[in-house]
């Protein structure tokens, strides 16, 4: 009875064993193909800390990555964990970190605008990463004043301190980051349109978070702020009572966005060197320098099958963010180039310490 | 009923559950509220939003409350704003009223918890301009004003108490300088380590559980006096009675109106809340000397402080989009996730999350008091456990906590047993460990106050007395706490030598 049950068992399992072959042998070209990409972009390792270069959970930084691991995650078959410790710190962790992929870091242009301006050592060169696919925009990048300022604009603001000599405009910036290259670009337009008598009229108020730039609005420690379409438009809708009350002054990004008229600097006029002044604040991954080519091409492979799903932009577009994607390969070369030509506005801008007030 | 269309039986479930693991976690030495609420925030985004919320708030109360135990029966703050539990929590438990303490605690928490609901509740929309009236001038002024609390708990020597308070500003301003990302005071060789300075939960419980781990062991690990006599030792006295409460009704109101302002205040750390509350309430004391020796006004005063916190922090996160503390900055992010703007539109667009908001305030604050409440008997049993059993218990829970506070940087437990060291030492050397931690503890927040007040006036330090008339009472209420608390010190040696003559 025992072998009767044995060999009916054995039966019944080699049954099923060729009932799924011959199902598999079915798969249709389609189901191949995607099988086959997404065993590109399943990665060997359990689980993938994402580094990011803000200590801050409601920041765009955060925000982005938290969207990008929900949607690579189950692309890339692991598990992803967003861990907002700071660009230096990421800098650090990932210098150290193994070479299996399980440390990555998710930033943006300060992660070689804060080497050029010095604020992260040379260790942190795009050249010491392997460079990861570009994600996405936020294209709000922008500066703000008081709804009550006597100017709409940034171009409107120089004229302003053209016409008013006793006048000063200090503006709020955080050292090393995105809102100072913003904040240079314009200065050294100013200095070239209307001379150093009206620049050495604009001061710098260095600070850190949005919330304490917009503080510094408030307390009338500065006139201008850094700050972005997302964190900032509810400031400046008409219900807002007028103590807090701000207005955008414009944007540094390439095209206004949708629905929000914020005249651009380069639709302002404002130049540097000849040039327009566009600066779009990017997001994209840094890994390992000596990473396997193959964990980088499963990386890529899932996030072009991420930016492909409309879930994905519909989590962007929520907080005003757009899809931007760029393989691991074009993203080098772009942002070797971005870095390039942002040199000759960091070389001449004036030190923040000069111009603090 | 609107309730219980908003709040559903599961956010009701999750809020309580909240309460619970925030509890749990607070009583950890070195897990706070804001780690319980970072850990969980990634799970919200699957959930409605009023049960994320419900769940956060949860966390947020629990984690808050929880503190209190280890503070009460183990001498170490469990969150740093439960730092002044200990100044009285724990000679109370040495004194064998340990349970009473923690009712005194729970139930004085359960007060500020509600004080600050209801002042969140009705002036939230009518205070949202309120917090930026307070400007970098006056913040810097507030955390001065809590410092002063440094002059009244010195034991010994008022100077020591000045040099020990001095000393933890001095370390505490380790690190980076954000203003221009120099690094400043670190010792050759720490560059990488101290970037950010010394974390502060393992610097805390390092000095307090660590230090007095190596003084036990110095004195050969026997039994404390408290731990052979009854937590309850029959007498009326050491029994817990809400009766208790009846003289307390001015300490109470004044420590959670302080702890609700000072959470209002977006630059001043929720700390400074409990330890102004608990200066003032030995300032206005009947018996100031009391205070620190196991008065149960002196636990009133630090937890309905430290309660009162949250729903002062609250104010400025829904009506500005400014966070009040670190761990509402957090709470913000879990609207942003789910795409809502937390700012000052916030409460009239979105009137059934804020009214989802308090009432989880509501029901997290009376899960709070019921899970504690209950559970205080068993809780403080601890104290019974013998010391070899115990102490490697809070060791490992205290290397754990510091390993995880940064997500896992081994630095953090090098500190941990550094400062432990620390503890051990400082008070031979005369150091008083409480001072040297208000320093520490306020020293970067009034660094940043000062140097943005400078960045406004263009360098001039006189705006800090002509910036307005709040500026000016805020003077007057330092020097006032300076010269009573001096005063006060002097009549204390006076007597001393009386009754030594």
């Amino acid at each position: 009875m025992k072998k009767f049950m044995f060999i009916m068992l054995v039966a019944f399992l080699s049954a099923v064993l060729v009932a799924c072959e011959s199902g598999s042998g079915e798969t249709t070209g389609d189901e191949t193909e995607a099988i086959g990409q997404e065993e590109e972009a399943a990665v060997d390792v359990d689980r993938v800390r994402m580094l990011i270069g803000s200590t801050a959970t409601g920041g765009d930084t955060y925000q982005i990555a938290d969207a990008l691991s929900r949607h690579a995650e189950d692309v890339m078959e692991t598990n992803m964990q967003v861990d907002a410790v700071g660009s230096l710190r990421a800098f650090d962790e990932l210098g150290k970190a193994e070479d299996d992929g399980s440390t990555i870091m998710f930033f943006h242009d300060m992660s070689y605008l804060g080497v050029e301006y010095g604020s992260f050592g040379e260790e942190a060169e795009l050249e010491n990463w392997t460079i990861g696919p570009i994600v996405a925009t936020n294209p709000g990048n922008a500066f703000l004043t008081n709804a009550d300022a006597p100017y709409d604009t940034m171009v409107e603001s120089a004229e302003w301190l053209s016409e008013n000599p006793d006048e000063t405009i200090t503006v709020a910036v955080e050292s090393g980051g995105v809102s100072q290259i913003g904040f240079d670009g314009f200065y050294l337009w100013v200095e070239e349109e209307f001379g150093t008598d009206v620049s050495d009229r604009i001061h710098a108020y260095v600070t850190g978070s949005q919330e304490d730039k917009n503080q510094a609005l408030w307390d009338g420690n500065a006139d201008i702020i850094h700050g972005s379409i997302g964190a900032n438009e509810q400031y400046t809708q008409d219900e807002v009572e007028d103590r807090i009350k701000m207005k955008f002054l414009g944007i540094t990004a390439g095209e206004r966005m949708e629905e929000i008229e914020i005249p651009t600097f380069a639709e302002q006029g404002v130049t540097v060197n000849g040039d327009e002044f566009i600066f779009d604040k990017e997001f994209f991954l840094l890994m390992p320098e000596d990473i396997d080519e193959s964990y980088v091409q499963a990386v890529d492979n899932a996030v072009e099958q991420v930016v492909e799903d409309p879930s994905y932009e519909e989590d962007l577009v929520t907080n005003r963010y757009t899809v931007n994607h760029m393989s691991a390969a074009e993203a080098e070369e772009y942002l070797l180039d971005k870095r390039d030509n942002f040199r000759y506005i960091i070389e001449n801008a004036p030190n923040l310490d000069d111009i603090a007030r | 009923m609107q309730f219980f269309e908003i709040l559903t039986p599961m956010t009701i479930l999750l809020c309580s559950l909240g309460v619970f693991i925030g509890i749990v976690m607070g009583a950890i030495p070195g897990m706070t509220a804001t780690m319980a609420i970072a850990i969980f925030l990634p799970i919200t985004y699957a959930l409605d939003m009023i049960e994320s919320i419900g769940l956060l708030i949860g966390l947020y109360v629990g984690g808050i409350s929880g503190g209190l135990v280890p503070a009460v029966l183990i001498n170490i703050p469990g969150t740093p704003s439960s730092l002044t539990t200990t100044f009285d929590g724990y000679p109370m438990t040495q004194k064998g009223e340990g349970e009473k303490a923690l009712k005194v605690g729970v139930t004085a928490s359960v007060f500020g918890g509600f004080f600050s609901l209801a002042v969140l509740y009705f002036f939230a929309p009518m205070l949202s301009t309120f917090a930026i009236d307070f400007s970098s001038v006056e913040m810097f002024l507030i955390i001065l004003f809590a410092m002063t609390i440094i002059a009244s708990i010195s034991k010994g020597s008022l100077l020591g108490g000045i040099f020990s308070g001095l000393l933890g500003i001095l370390i505490s301003l380790i690190g980076t300088f954000t203003i221009n990302n120099e690094t400043r005071l670190i010792p050759p060789g720490f560059e990488s380590e101290l970037i950010y300075g010394f974390t502060l939960l393992p610097v805390l419980i390092g000095l307090f559980a660590v230090g007095q781990l190596l003084e036990e062991a110095e004195k050969g690990m026997k039994a404390s006096a408290h731990q052979k006599i009854k937590l309850q030792k029959g007498d009326t006295k050491s029994k817990f009675s809400f009766r208790l409460f009846k003289n307390q009704k001015v300490n109470v109101v004044r420590s959670s109106l302080l702890g609700t302002f000072i959470g209002m205040l977006p630059g001043v750390g929720g700390s400074a809340a409990s330890i102004t509350a608990y200066s003032q309430a030995k300032n206005f004391s009947k018996n100031p000397k009391e205070l620190g020796k196991g008065s149960p006004e002196g636990v009133v005063a630090s937890e309905s402080a430290n309660n009162g916190l949250i729903g002062g922090a609250l104010v400025p996160m829904l009506s500005l989009g400014i966070p009040g503390d670190s761990t509402t900055a957090i709470l913000i992010a879990a609207f942003l996730l789910q795409g809502i703007q937390v700012g000052p539109l916030f409460i009239s667009s979105n009137p059934d999350l804020w009214s989802g908001m308090v009432f989880a305030l509501i029901v997290a604050n009376i899960a709070m008091f019921f899970m504690m409440f209950l559970t205080v008997k068993y809780f403080a049993k601890i104290v019974f456990i013998p010391k070899y059993l115990i102490f490697p218990i809070i060791i490992v829970a205290c290397v754990i906590g510091s390993y995880a506070i940064n997500n896992g940087i081994m630095f953090d437990v090098w500190t941990l047993l550094l400062f432990g060291f620390l503890g051990y030492i400082f008070p031979k050397l005369g150091i008083q460990i409480p001072s040297f931690l208000i320093g520490f503890i306020l020293g970067a927040e009034a660094e940043k106050n000062f140097i943005d007040t400078l960045q406004g006036s263009g360098g001039d330090l006189s705006v800090f007395f002509t910036n307005g008339p709040v500026a000016i009472v805020l003077w007057i209420l330092i020097l006032g706490s300076i010269i009573f608390s001096v005063a006060d010190y002097r009549k204390g040696k006076k007597e001393e030598a009386t009754y030594a003559s």
